[in-house]
């Protein structure tokens, strides 16, 4: 009976909510104009062919009407179907002879006119799952995340001979890494929203404010299971790095491979230098955590992998199936899981009786958010 | 044996209701979707099972049938009047709230004289006396605006004709002789020409022009989106429509096309002539040509007279030799045909 209670609301909430979108109760303002929103969300150049994938993204129903290249209207079909709901999605097929390298806009007219465009700045054959596009995923996937991360690893006999003083600075300039890496994931959810036009449809700020919520949340249970489980502290806290990391290379990964994907050669070589360089300090600070652990060359090998190896799932899925809604909503969920390792690393690091507020930790956290910040302009 | 349990029973029957149901909700993941084809530019055909977006060569039906107007003339009602000359009258109704399918899947807002754009081609002979009775059924004040000769108080600009109703009878002797456009001459101007109240007036000279296949093509274009650059070109509205349903014209026959180029945006557009060369007289005010040529260039309102006879049967395009204008659908075919 009490639990029947808490369905009343529920029950006249919906009710609200049938009255409101049933058509007649005047409830829209007088001379309403809800403009069609399309995203085309990827092009594509096949033998011969052009594809263009379109989503409704705005909040009316749209017919695509034609199709054209470089502005001039071509014949073309739209697979499934030319009416899209919202958020629905059709692939138009243009047949056209492009010229490898050169640039192209493609553009798709609505039934009331309105012409939508996205620009590719050089045409490139769409990427396919063959030998050769699974050869240049494992080469930018190892030279991308693993062998740096590994390389950064290299530092922890380093560190575990440092004296209390500069062990806790170097933690910190781990934490500072982090907090860059943190911010910078965030403003690349963000802009992959705004360049794909996720804000209308999706809400695109707040879902990745949502996604970084959710998964910071399912970090510190996963944290918190693992300490039951028996795992060491410095340990679970190096685990939790690697695995945020892990998260946030997925991301860039879906960007090195959209990238290449979409013709942007020379971003791509850009991102996977910078990326690399990147890596090689986040390889310090999974090493930082368990310098004085005892941990095997497996168990390091196995933190590389989880902190690298997301690179290559990331360009792969970003060169073959780009989804703006997926990237966003991972490179936020990245964000999330890193400002949850850098709070339990705050807190193992109290626990181990460093003071937070001491001159090592500000100047080394200082100096890691300056490093990555130089790194990612001169990179 | 083992007997069927109750509880196992009502799960197996639970289990056959909910396949039903689902074959039953979704029968279209069941159907194998049916194949098209479209044939290319470069007469690829392709096969999809989606649908086709082509307004190049999928015939349709629009609103407005190009096919029908290139050679439709109005000369009014006819009387004479006391002094002997003859009463040429038209009404002309002014409406903005149509929405036309201005090519496949696309519609726009067109306004109409007479509920087409271009509004109706009106036909006179010099001297005749040209009274036009003039209603705007409009939401927004508008006028006609000819081209020609004509009193002050007949040029349509500063008597400007009320919303919902307004009259106003113009009246002028046709004069001069050659092809002119008339439109609307309300401000914002360019928006009351762009979308579309503009049309085609003809004075004929007193001793006719010799016999001939006639045709009127008004060049216009649309702007679709509102960006001040037009989305579709066209002779006669409808982009591609006379690549589609090319034009049949005798062997030998000479052709006399009216053109009046009302494209605004753009400052010029032309037109070409494939296998053949024509006789051109600018604004048909004389009676000799200015040009024997195949490519003539067309700024704002500027028309003339085109005439020519083809010697070889088949398909001859025409298009605007402004490639992107024939591209986004300001291209046509001649049919020549030897009656074979």
């Amino acid at each position: 009976m009490r639990a029947a209670q808490a369905l009343v609301p529920l029950a006249l909430a919906a009710a609200l909510a049938v009255y409101v979108l049933a058509p007649g109760p005047g409830l829209e303002p007088p001379g309403l104009v809800v403009l069609p929103e399309i995203t085309i969300e990827q092009v594509e150049f096949a033998d011969g062919e052009i594809r263009a994938s379109v989503r409704n993204t705005g909040h009316v129903d749209v017919s695509i009407a034609q199709a054209d290249v470089n502005d001039r209207i071509q014949p073309s079909a739209a697979e499934p179907g030319s009416r899209l709901g919202r958020l629905a999605q059709a692939t138009v097929r243009i047949p056209y002879e492009w010229n490898a390298g050169e640039p192209y806009e493609i553009g798709i007219t609505l039934d009331d006119g309105t012409r939508f465009a996205r620009a590719v700045e050089a045409a490139v054959p769409a990427i396919t799952a063959d030998a050769q596009t699974l050869s240049y995923l494992v080469a930018v996937g190892a030279c991308v995340g693993v062998v740096p991360v590994a390389i950064g690893l290299a530092w922890r006999p380093a560190i575990a001979r440092l004296r209390s003083g500069a062990r806790a600075a170097v933690l910190a300039f781990a934490m500072g890494l982090l907090a860059f890496v943190a911010a910078d994931t965030m403003r690349e959810s963000l802009e992959v929203s705004a360049e794909w036009g996720l804000d209308s449809a999706y809400n695109g700020t707040l879902m990745a404010v949502t996604a970084a919520a959710l998964v910071f949340l399912a970090m510190q249970w996963a944290s918190a299971a693992m300490r039951r489980a028996g795992a060491q502290a410095p340990v679970a806290i190096a685990v939790l790095v690697a695995a945020g990391i892990g998260m946030h290379n997925l991301g860039e990964g879906l960007a090195i491979g959209a990238a290449a994907a979409l013709g942007q050669a020379a971003f791509a070589s850009t991102l996977v230098v910078g990326l690399a360089l990147h890596n090689v300090t986040e390889g310090l600070a999974i090493a930082a955590p368990v310098a004085r652990s005892r941990v095997g060359l497996a168990g390091l090998a196995g933190l590389a992998a989880l902190a690298g190896l997301p690179v290559m799932a990331g360009t792969a899925a970003g060169a073959l199936a780009f989804s703006p809604a997926a990237a966003a909503v991972l490179l936020a969920a990245a964000a999330g899981a890193v400002v949850q390792v850098i709070a339990s690393m705050a807190s193992w690091m109290r626990s181990e009786g460093i003071s937070l507020s001491g001159a090592p930790v500000l100047a080394g956290a200082g100096a890691g958010m300056a490093t990555l910040y130089a790194v990612s302009v001169l990179a | 044996m083992k007997t069927v349990t109750r509880p196992v029973a009502m799960a197996a029957c639970v289990a056959a209701v909910a396949a039903m149901g689902a074959v039953l909700l979704v029968p279209q993941a069941a159907t194998e979707p049916e194949e098209r084809a479209f044939v290319t530019h470069s007469g690829a055909v392709v096969r999809t099972t989606g649908e086709i977006l082509d307004p190049l060569y999928t015939a349709s039906d629009v609103e407005f049938d190009p096919m029908e107007y290139l050679r439709e003339f109005h000369g009014g009602r006819v009387s004479a009047l006391p002094d002997g000359r003859t009463l040429r009258e038209f009404t002309i109704i002014a409406e903005d709230d149509r929405v036309m399918e201005i090519s496949p899947g696309v519609f726009y807002n067109v306004w109409t004289y007479n509920g087409t754009v271009p509004g109706p081609t009106i036909r006179a002979t010099e001297g005749d006396i040209v009274r036009v009775r003039f209603i705007n059924n409009g939401d927004k004040d508008h006028t006609i605006h000819f081209h020609g000769i004509h009193p002050a108080g007949m040029d349509g600009v500063f008597e400007p004709v009320g919303r919902g109703g307004g009259e106003f009878t113009y009246e002028f002797e046709a004069a001069p002789v050659g092809v002119h456009p008339y439109h609307c001459h309300i401000m914002p101007l360019e928006e009351h020409i762009v979308h579309g109240l503009y049309g085609a007036f003809i004075v004929d000279p007193a001793e006719p022009r010799e016999e001939a296949d006639e045709m009127v093509m008004v060049l216009n274009g649309f702007d679709t989106d509102f960006d001040s650059e037009n989305n579709f070109y066209a002779a006669n509205t409808v982009p591609f429509y006379y690549q589609h349903h090319p034009i049949e014209i005798g062997l030998g026959e000479l052709i006399r096309i009216y053109v009046l180029n009302m494209v605004e945006f753009d400052p010029i557009n032309n037109f070409h002539l494939h296998g053949n060369l024509y006789d051109y007289y600018p604004t048909g005010t004389q009676r000799v040509p200015s040009a024997y040529t195949d490519m003539i260039t067309l700024s704002q309102t500027e028309r003339g007279i085109m005439e020519f006879r083809y010697d070889y049967p088949g398909p001859y395009m025409f298009h605007a030799h402004k490639v992107e204008f024939s591209e986004k659908g300001w291209s046509g075919i001649f049919l020549v045909s030897d009656g074979q």
